[in-house]
């Protein structure tokens, strides 16, 4: 009687080919043993490196900290040039951190713009696969917002759609493994500039559906609003609660990656956890950024 | 790294610190996230067919909960890495 293969056993089996392929690949195992000639012999050696496992967290996650004790060079940044061009425009000493998040946001940017030609120049009345996807994306977003906001103010999907898509690539991008990749939202500006433009939207959308007036009463009256000094207090806390929330998150999960795959160097390669704080946590924190900033236009606008 | 015994009660009590702020800060998100995990496993048990919304309203749910061990997770970052 032959049995058929389950499929979970063979995912399994890829799994442990690729993880022994990057073991190999991934510069640990031939940085320790160094194979050469010396003295005319054959010989295989081992190589003791420091590893800093301090040093390694703060050039990870305090770039410019890093750069400032060990000194700055154009090479970080690329060419000459690119240096010049940028120690002229922010004239500040340790810019490294900066120019990384620009340039990131720069990838994010174009791979989100490039993506967006490519599903617009083939659409199709019979859809491929692509289209297919963000289709999907699309109307599933766009069934969230009908049913919190009302058919009616169903334009709002756009700016969620958006929201949802730059924050998904910001989190998928740190896991492409090239040097110097990381992901945007892992820098506190980025977050804390999403959240406040929520606040700024929301405050919008309220204004234009209640009249400013109307609006403004709800923090001055107290008459209307017994506790409208809690209710400023709490503007200023939804922008922290919901910047800090994606912040921590992902640098969180990137300070656990790192310490995890520094313990366990030599052993394996820890794609599982990427898989877990890369992807499941990524998607996961994108969903809930653009769902709470749903639910606070739907708190503003809807009676 | 040379440090003055200052300088080393500091950074001893700030280490401390982050750690006691790590640990106590995840009790109150552990326990309110297997509160919602549970409630969420009542209500599809009750009602099947509302799965996918209640399995979106928890996660929602859940990760606002977390927040507060977020937060601790920043404050003890800010002692480890600031002082």
């Amino acid at each position: 009687m032959t049995k058929k293969k389950s499929p979970m056993l063979r995912i399994i089996l890829i799994f442990f080919v690729i993880e022994i392929i990057l073991v190999f690949l991934s510069g640990n195992f031939s940085k320790q043993l160094e194979i050469g000639f010396e003295h005319g012999k054959f010989r295989i050696r081992h190589v003791e490196t420091e590893y800093n496992l301090q040093e390694k967290i703060t050039e990870e996650f305090q770039i410019d900290e890093y750069y400032k004790q060990h000194g700055e060079t154009p090479e970080i940044y690329g060419s000459e040039k690119i240096y010049n061009t940028f120690k002229n425009i922010f004239g500040v000493e340790g810019a490294v951190g900066t120019f990384q998040l620009l340039r990131m946001l720069l990838i994010v940017d174009i791979v989100l713009l490039l993506t967006a030609l490519f599903i617009r120049k083939n659409l199709a009345r019979r859809p491929a696969k692509s289209q297919i996807i963000f289709e999907l994306i699309y109307t599933s977003l766009e069934e969230f917002v009908s049913e919190t906001l009302g058919e009616d103010k169903a334009y709002y999907t756009p700016y969620i759609v958006t929201l949802f898509l730059f924050i998904w690539v910001c989190n998928m991008v740190g896991m492409i493994p090239i040097p110097g990749f990381m992901e945007p939202t892992r820098n506190l500006n980025v977050p804390l500039s999403l959240g406040f433009m929520v606040v700024v939207v929301v405050h919008f959308s309220a204004i234009k559906f209640k009249g400013a007036w109307n609006h403004l009463q709800n923090y001055i009256n107290p008459v209307k609003n017994p506790l409208f000094l809690l209710d400023i207090v709490g503007e200023v806390s939804k922008v922290v609660s919901i910047s800090f929330r994606l912040f921590g998150n992902i640098l969180g999960g990137a300070i656990i990656i790192l310490v995890v795959s520094s313990l366990v160097s030599f052993v394996v390669f820890p794609i599982g956890l990427t898989l877990f704080f890369g992807i499941f946590v990524g998607t996961i924190q994108a969903f809930v950024f653009t769902m709470l900033a749903l639910t606070y236009i739907s708190v503003e606008i809807t009676e | 790294m040379n440090l003055t015994l200052a300088q080393g009660i500091v950074k001893a009590s700030a280490l401390l610190g982050a750690g006691l702020c790590m640990g106590m800060g995840a009790l109150g998100p552990g326990v309110g996230e297997g509160f919602v995990a549970g409630k969420a496993c009542e209500g599809i048990a009750r009602s099947p067919e509302n799965a996918s919304l209640i399995t979106r309203t928890m996660l929602v749910g859940q990760a606002v909960s977390e927040s507060t061990g977020i937060y601790s997770l920043v404050i003890a970052l800010l002692l480890i890495f600031s002082t």
